[in-house]
């Protein structure tokens, strides 16, 4: 680096490293302005209609709801370990956390498959009224991040096993780990607007 | 205390606030009492993922600070709309 281009950087504050890349930032800023858009509707829809969005919650399976946010806590919890063990030479480890996190991810799917079904058995869908379209909206395009977020973490562990990411570089597995916890923090939003609160 | 003790009872004290907002969503008549722990919950969870997952209390000071406001903001609009829906609502109609 030239002595002026290391002029130039001096102004920039000391805490200016960031984790994972630019682009994955850049990704991840655009995501959560979405759900921060899906989050007015719905504030919105409510204040309209508080009566629907009062008895909205209490017909929906908060025990699916509950189970999920679990799961997606605990799938953060075991990103943050794999990374954690990456950093320390133990790939086989991180493997076997990301392998659980997976694992979530699948579980996560499979349990909003069975709540969705669940609601249809109730006479649950988008028609039925504001709250539900809202709730249809909301959480099957979490449904979808956390389809592609999960297929993701395959393709880490692919490249962790093809001895692509190593202790030194391993920048792709940063950025999935930051990606994952975003999808899990869109949960933890969700899970309080549309099953708990009224 | 090491990092992953630390990391552990991070996610311990996550899954048990996630337990009391289940317990919470299942009280007959929420008031504002219940409103503002549930607004407080999802704050100390965000801010728990945003620093210590995501790791950002340590780096960059631009993402931390946007990321953290998000959950100060959704927080408060949740108290906001409790407290003033009509409000809010004639402030929204067209």
């Amino acid at each position: 680096m030239t002595a002026i281009a290391q002029q130039q950087l001096h102004f920039l504050p000391t805490t200016r490293k960031i984790p994972g890349s630019f682009a994955i930032w850049a990704v991840i800023l655009a995501e959560m302005t979405e759900f921060a858009l899906m989050f007015m509707v719905y504030f919105l829809a409510k204040v309209h209609n508080p009566e629907l969005f009062y008895e909205g919650p209490t017909r929906l399976n908060t025990t699916a709801g509950t189970a999920n946010t679990l799961i997606m806590l605990t799938s953060s919890f075991f990103v943050v370990r794999a990374v954690m063990a990456m950093r320390e030479n133990q790939r086989q480890l991180c493997v076997r956390w990301l392998w659980a996190a997976v694992s979530c991810g699948v579980l996560y799917l499979v349990i909003k498959y069975f709540e969705y079904q669940w609601n249809t058995a109730q006479g649950l869908s988008t028609e039925t009224n504001i709250f539900y379209g809202v709730y249809y909206y909301v959480t099957f395009n979490h449904f979808l991040h956390v389809g592609w977020g999960t297929t993701a973490i395959a393709w880490v562990i692919y490249r962790i096993n093809t001895d692509i990411y190593t202790k030194d570089e391993h920048e792709g597995l940063i950025n999935i780990a930051l990606y994952w916890h975003m999808i899990d923090l869109a949960w933890i939003t969700i899970f309080p607007l549309l099953y708990v609160i009224r | 205390m090491t990092h992953v003790k630390i990391i552990n009872y991070l996610w311990m004290l996550l899954l048990g606030l996630t337990f009391f907002s289940a317990y919470m969503a299942e009280q007959a008549n929420p008031g504002l009492n219940s409103i503002v722990i549930m607004a407080a919950v999802l704050a100390i969870k965000g801010r728990i993922i945003v620093d210590h997952f995501m790791e950002l209390k340590t780096s960059h000071k631009v993402l931390r600070t946007l990321m953290r406001v998000y959950f100060y903001v959704i927080p408060a609009l949740i108290l906001l709309v409790y407290l003033f829906p009509e409000q809010i609502a004639i402030w929204t109609s067209l």
